[in-house]
């Protein structure tokens, strides 16, 4: 990073790149979603009875919005130079970020429905700087120059001789390297199976939301969870009395279309999510690509995996479909806080993948240590909670307090069930923890990872001996809290010592 | 500064016995008042606060006028005056061995420890009221997302940079 690479002289004007002109039309895309905020001044402007209005003050809104966007996108330049990239942004205050090649971990591309249509990606640096604000991209550039500018930054990163900087966009597609392996992949017959098992009646709270919402706007009066509406549909239909008779029929109906939401819902959002799915092993990372309408083209940069999660479910267990995830110090994308490299795969399938960033699985004969049966106490105060509140509902004569009643025994006995489910093994070099019986999660943390150890006790765990050991691990993830609940004291503090004596993972 | 023994006895009913126990070191003794200083600037305003709303409502519909008013600055100086001891008797730190250790609470006891190579960087803080007794508190950053941050207050202002010092030294030596 010589600063006279970095800073070329005035007299040559550097190389400076603008977004693609596209991008202007992404921003109109964008006027759709981003008008609903404006929804509350509109629906301000009828109530008070100012009609007139309103027309202009949308179009006043839009013009501003396109204003501002065509401005951004004036002020916003980048510069590919030797060994880094030099972005400029903002209308008023002025950014300027210079981020060497050598710090990027990988470059990601994006694309969504719009996007793809105008043949353009968002490119996203991750630099592992931690933070959402901290990650530059550009949104957006030709796809063919965002393959370019990462082909150049992966080269400069093989340490390989850069022949020619600049990301000009030759549209020479990302030539796949002799070393790239196809690690896992889904077509659609797999994602079909996924889908089945990604049954979710999370859709029907939305549609019955809706039907709630839009009941009188409907010209129809039918509510198909109700069994009353297929009767009388059934009745229209001059069939009344046989349905009436056979009542039940009118329960298969609303049964069978609640089925068929929950299988459609789950079908669609993995087929949506992981449309083409491919995890390729490059020199650094693995590579992700996937996606319908939204493409994206994630690297997990296999140095940074911290840990990994493997997902399942009681009834996909059975079967032997699971999902890998894995913890690394950047995040995927936006919401997810872990990678998830595979959505859906038998053991068989997995076992490479964790071989690629050195993650055993524990054997099928591991002993695994259990935790104390106190875990369970949360769901038991619950369960007495109910219980109490039962009685007072029934006392105050409401017939549903027998409901708090009944639930508590079954609330308390599945909580004590369940909390056999807590268990951990010690695997040398790393711990696995296992939990949920719903929803089986097995976290597998290599020691190296392990920045500090919390050993806690309190006032009920300590009467019994116990402890809870808690992981402070690099990336953060939602489905895995490392931790090992109440297990007793000296195991916990043997673990403990164990664990700080591996060496850094870097 | 490492290694240093232990000068509290074992005794059991000795509030120092849980980290003496522990091969722990105490805090600062000074370090109660600066938390009773904020436990009492935290309640009073509270208290005040209590007996405003006992004048202003509870004699107007004819309540039990007062027990709220001595009941709020009951508690408050009973908290003020026993609770800062306790809590500064049940924190405890050691530092050697390539790691720090922090201990605190008693009913919910977090003991934590933090290897020297794992530190990112260190921050030595001082706030008004601590800078009043000459202590300061020392924190600890980490990369994980849990414990990100590991405080350790009530550290007399030689000791808490002379512990920076050690960790910086050892964050240098590990990574040369």
């Amino acid at each position: 990073m010589s600063h006279d690479a970095t800073i070329p002289a005035t007299g040559a004007e550097p190389d400076w790149q603008r977004l693609h002109p596209a991008t202007l039309a992404l921003a109109i895309a964008d006027l759709g979603p981003r008008s609903l905020q404006f929804l509350p001044a509109v629906a301000a402007l009828g109530f008070t009875g100012n009609w007139i209005w309103i027309v202009p003050a949308v179009g006043a809104f839009l013009l501003i919005s396109l204003l501002a966007a065509w401005f951004q996108w004036l002020r916003f330049r980048f510069l590919v130079g030797e060994d880094e990239i030099v972005i400029e942004s903002g209308v008023f205050s002025r950014q300027h970020r210079t981020i060497p090649f050598d710090r990027i971990q990988d470059v990601s591309i994006e694309q969504g429905l719009v996007s793809r249509a105008l043949g353009i990606a968002k490119v996203g640096f991750e630099t592992g700087a931690g933070g959402k604000e901290n990650d530059a991209n550009l949104d957006a550039i030709a796809l063919g120059a965002a393959q370019a500018l990462r082909t150049t930054i992966r080269a400069h990163r093989s340490g390989e001789a850069v022949a020619s900087p600049a990301a000009t966009a030759d549209a020479a597609p990302a030539a796949p390297a002799a070393e790239d392996r196809l690690l896992f992949a889904m077509g659609p017959r797999r994602l079909l199976v996924a889908g089945l098992f990604n049954f979710s009646l999370a859709a029907l709270a939305v549609v019955g939301a809706a039907m709630q919402f839009f009941d009188n706007l409907l010209p129809f009066d039918f509510n198909m969870f109700n069994p009353m509406d297929w009767i009388d549909l059934a009745e229209r239909y001059g069939l009344g009395d046989w349905v009436y008779a056979h009542r039940w029929i009118a329960g298969i109906g609303a049964a069978l279309s609640l089925l068929l939401i929950g299988f459609a819902s789950g079908i669609a959002t993995m087929v949506f999510a992981n449309w083409d799915f491919r995890l390729t092993r490059e020199p650094r990372a693995l590579r992700r690509t996937r996606g319908l309408t939204t493409r994206t083209d994630v690297a997990v940069p296999v140095r940074r995996v911290q840990a990994a999660i493997l997902v399942t479910g009681w009834f996909r267990r059975r079967f032997g479909w699971h999902e890998l995830r894995l913890q690394s110090l950047a995040s995927d994308g936006e919401k997810e806080r872990d990678h998830q490299v595979v959505p859906f795969g038998k053991l068989g399938e997995i076992d490479p993948v964790l071989a690629e960033v050195a993650i055993a699985r524990p054997d099928p004969g591991q002993v695994w240590q259990h935790s104390h049966r106190i875990v369970a106490l949360g769901p038991v105060i619950g369960a007495i909670c109910a219980t109490i509140g039962g009685g007072v509902a029934l006392w105050l004569g409401n017939a549903v307090g027998w409901l708090g009643i009944g639930a508590a025994p079954l609330i308390a006995l599945i909580a004590f069930w369940a909390a056999r489910f807590h268990q951990w093994a010690d695997l040398g070099e790393q711990v696995a923890i296992r939990r949920g019986w719903w929803k089986p999660k097995t976290t597998l943390l290599p020691h190296a990872s392990v920045q500090s150890v919390d050993l806690k006790t309190d006032f009920l765990q300590r009467p019994l001996g116990l402890a809870t050991l808690v992981f402070g691990v690099p990336g953060g993830s939602s489905l895995a809290s490392h931790e090992i609940p109440a297990i007793p004291f000296g195991a916990a503090d043997d673990l403990r010592t164990r664990i700080l004596a591996a060496r850094a993972r870097r | 500064m490492t290694d240093t023994p232990i000068a509290h006895p074992t005794d059991p009913f000795d509030p120092d016995a849980i980290n003496a126990i522990e091969g722990l070191n105490p805090v600062d003794p000074a370090y109660t008042q600066v938390l009773r200083i904020a436990t009492a600037l935290n309640l009073i305003p509270l208290a005040i606060g209590a007996s405003v709303f006992d004048a202003l409502l509870i004699r107007h519909i004819d309540g039990p006028y007062g027990l709220i008013t001595v009941a709020a600055w009951l508690i408050a100086i009973i908290v003020i005056v026993t609770f800062p001891s306790r809590r500064v008797s049940r924190w405890g730190y050691r530092i050697g061995e390539g790691q720090l250790r922090v201990a605190r609470g008693w009913l919910f006891r977090t003991d934590t420890i933090v290897p020297f190579v794992r530190v990112q960087h260190i921050d030595v803080g001082q706030g008004p009221i601590e800078r009043w007794f000459g202590l300061s508190h020392l924190i600890v950053h980490t990369s994980g997302t849990h414990n990100s941050t590991v405080t350790l207050p009530g550290l007399h202002n030689d000791l808490a940079a002379a512990m920076r010092e050690t960790i910086r030294r050892h964050i240098q030596t590990d990574f040369a």
